[in-house]
């Protein structure tokens, strides 16, 4: 019995070893030419001779004509994922609140509206938006892109917070509608807080959607005041000697606040994102 | 404290008409039970006095004021669920304390309120504690005492002892007797369980299909069924029922059971020759000594001792028969025996409408 675990736990690090080491290379390779000197970041080497915190003190001090606002691009970055995070909640805790626990009329209708979203790939609406962002006078303007991601997370944050508050037992309504509770009252007091796994798995996704979204905030923000850093990244194949150290050197400060939010929050992220997973 | 009455009302959901036109008045400070089997509408009546179902048709009113459109939080009830349906976020006293804080009740009031019904419910030690950490009985309790706070007019119970186990519902229920005795809050308390019904009830009403069999006292229901429904529904054991045609004639009544045998009647209700349902309770029943006259011979199948009764199982005819006697009958499985039947004790129904023939 205990040998047979051993030998199906041993198959799986079989698999799970080179599943792991394929992944991290890259990650390693970014590392690699982040503390790597400019002239020895294309050596090949496993380790370099020098390696040197050069490139991030050049990064930190903005000392580089593509990084002349690295703290503010940092900054719009940090600002627009966390709109996107607070706002698709917002909207998306109200929807299910709604349609799952108040019931109301043409609950159903939205859910399959939201589910039909998923058909269309959301780089195919990137022109359409480009288009509706114009009409209302939004480009150039951070809220374009907040509201383009609003839009691309809601329903996916609908459909798993729904499915989510389906399971919340409905007595629980009906017992704080008799104590005396408001339909208000019975979200901020019942409903949210016992939704709060799903709410910080939920606030999580779009947050970091909108982080890492790099098409949309491309084509609706042009100012490089403006642009987030991940535009900012794509500027650097602009140049003819791309200064590859930097570019892996912001590549890889910018990847560390979604890692550290995973790290924090994957309790929930597991739990929260599978929750709606299958609808019930 | 409060009255209630029911006046006519229905209930359908979408076409499906669940109670049809049911009408009955509680008194102040009465323990009503509803019992019914599963889908007989106890539950939904009770749901249209908490204000969670809609009424269909007619009215419900609470001390004689309608309460048709009056919000469930304005009905001035509490109700305690199967479920429980305790705030999972919310320790012990925070589930007590919340209905008072959503009225704004004063943090002084909130604390004495809270503390007496912790007291009486046996609550002290785990007010800080939450839900997850209780008990199903002390959950239970922790589910009354969140209705007590309230002070309520009214008390609605749905099964509320259905998840727990054996032993302990029975704890249970005689907790929430005792509770009602202290308080002598009007209590309307829905339930399968016959047991419970019997048990706690100061009046029972019987449902079924969406409709009233019959209401009464406890052993007014036993005694007295109105029908063959209540008969069989109410008492454990359930009553034996032969059918057979109602003779009388010379010495007295009788009823001939399909198979031939003769069953005794006391009463004197009911036609030559009616087709009838003859119901006996198994502890009116016993076993025959030497020879009696009007003995019904049967043959045993089945001996259950269970220390202070015995049960037995007895094929008589072509009916199976359940009887209950306090002593220890030297009898095995095979013995053929006399039954005797107390005639007083006999109900006699009309097999085509269920209904009783009045003595």
């Amino acid at each position: 019995m205990k040998l047979k675990h051993v030998t199906a736990e041993a198959k799986l690090l079989l698999i799970g070893i080179p599943v792991l080491l394929w992944t991290m290379l890259p990650i390693y390779h970014l590392f690699l030419f982040s503390i790597s000197p400019k002239e020895s970041a294309f050596a090949g080497k496993l380790w370099p001779d020098h390696p040197t915190l050069h490139n991030f003190e050049v990064v930190f001090r903005e000392q580089h004509y593509y990084l002349n606002h690295f703290w503010l691009q940092l900054w719009n970055s940090l600002l627009i994922a966390v709109s996107v995070g607070a706002l698709t909640l917002l909207v998306a805790t109200g929807a299910a609140f709604a349609i799952s626990r108040l019931r109301v009329k043409g609950g159903r209708l939205v859910m399959n509206l939201a589910l039909l979203t998923y058909f269309i790939p959301a780089a195919f609406l990137a022109v359409p938006m480009y288009k509706t962002m114009g009409n209302y006078g939004l480009l150039n303007n951070q809220w374009a892109l907040i509201l383009a991601m609003i839009t691309i997370a809601s329903p996916y944050s609908i459909w798993v917070l729904k499915q989510a508050s389906d399971k919340l037992p409905y007595e629980l309504d009906e017992a704080a509608r008799i104590d005396g509770a408001s339909p208000l009252q019975l979200f901020r007091l019942v409903y949210v807080p016992l939704m709060m796994p799903s709410l910080v798995a939920i606030g999580t996704y779009a947050l970091l959607l909108a982080w890492n979204e790099y098409l949309y905030a491309f084509l609706l923000l042009s100012n490089e005041k403006q642009i987030t850093l991940g535009v900012a990244l794509g500027n650097f194949l602009a140049a003819d000697d791309s200064p590859w150290e930097l570019l892996m050197t912001v590549g890889l400060i910018y990847a560390l606040p979604p890692a550290a939010i995973y790290y924090a929050f994957k309790r929930y992220m597991v739990g929260g994102l599978t929750a709606g997973a299958v609808k019930s | 404290m409060a009255s209630v009455s029911f006046h006519d009302i229905e209930k359908s959901f979408g076409s499906t008409k669940v109670i049809h036109g049911i009408g009955f008045d509680i008194k102040d400070g009465e323990f009503m039970v509803l019992v019914g089997p599963s889908g007989c509408g106890k539950s939904t009546l009770l749901r249209m006095l908490a204000g969670l179902e809609e009424i269909s048709a007619g009215t419900i009113a609470i001390d004689s004021k309608v309460v048709n459109d009056v919000e469930s939080k304005d009905r001035d009830i509490a109700m305690v669920f199967q479920s429980y349906a305790l705030y999972p976020h919310m320790t012990v006293a925070d589930n007590m304390a919340f209905s008072l804080k959503l009225r704004k009740a004063d943090a002084k009031t909130i604390a004495d309120r809270v503390a007496r019904a912790a007291k009486i419910l046996n609550l002290d030690p785990y007010l800080q504690r939450y839900p997850r950490e209780l008990s199903g009985g002390q959950r239970q309790r922790v589910a009354m005492g969140r209705a007590i706070v309230r002070d309520p007019k009214v008390f609605l119970f749905d099964e509320p002892l259905s998840n727990l186990d054996a032993k302990l519902r029975v704890a249970m229920r005689a907790e929430i007797k005792a509770l009602h005795q202290r308080l002598k809050t009007t209590t309307v308390y829905v339930t399968h369980d016959q047991v419970e019904a019997m048990t706690m009830a100061d009046r029972i009403v019987v449902m079924h299909d969406g409709r009233i069999e019959q209401i009464g006292t406890p052993l007014d229901l036993y005694d007295r069924p109105d029908n063959l429904f209540v008969a069989q529904f109410i008492g454990s054991p359930a009553m034996n029922i032969v059918n057979g045609r109602l003779r009388r004639g010379g010495g007295g009544a009788f009823v001939e059971a399909d198979s031939g045998l003769r069953w005794p009647l006391g009463s004197m209700a009911g036609a030559d020759g009616q087709v009838v349902a003859y119901g006996i309770r198994p502890e009116h029943l016993s076993l025959a000594e030497g020879g009696v006259a009007d003995a019904v011979p049967a043959q045993i199948t089945v001996v259950e001792p269970t220390g202070a009764e015995t049960e037995l199982l007895v094929q008589a005819g072509d009916s199976q028969i359940v009887l209950v006697t306090h002593g220890r009958p030297q009898v095995k499985p095979g013995d053929k025996i006399g039954l005797r039947v107390d005639p007083a004790m006999v109900h006699v129904f009309d097999q085509a409408t269920g209904q009783r023939l009045a003595a």
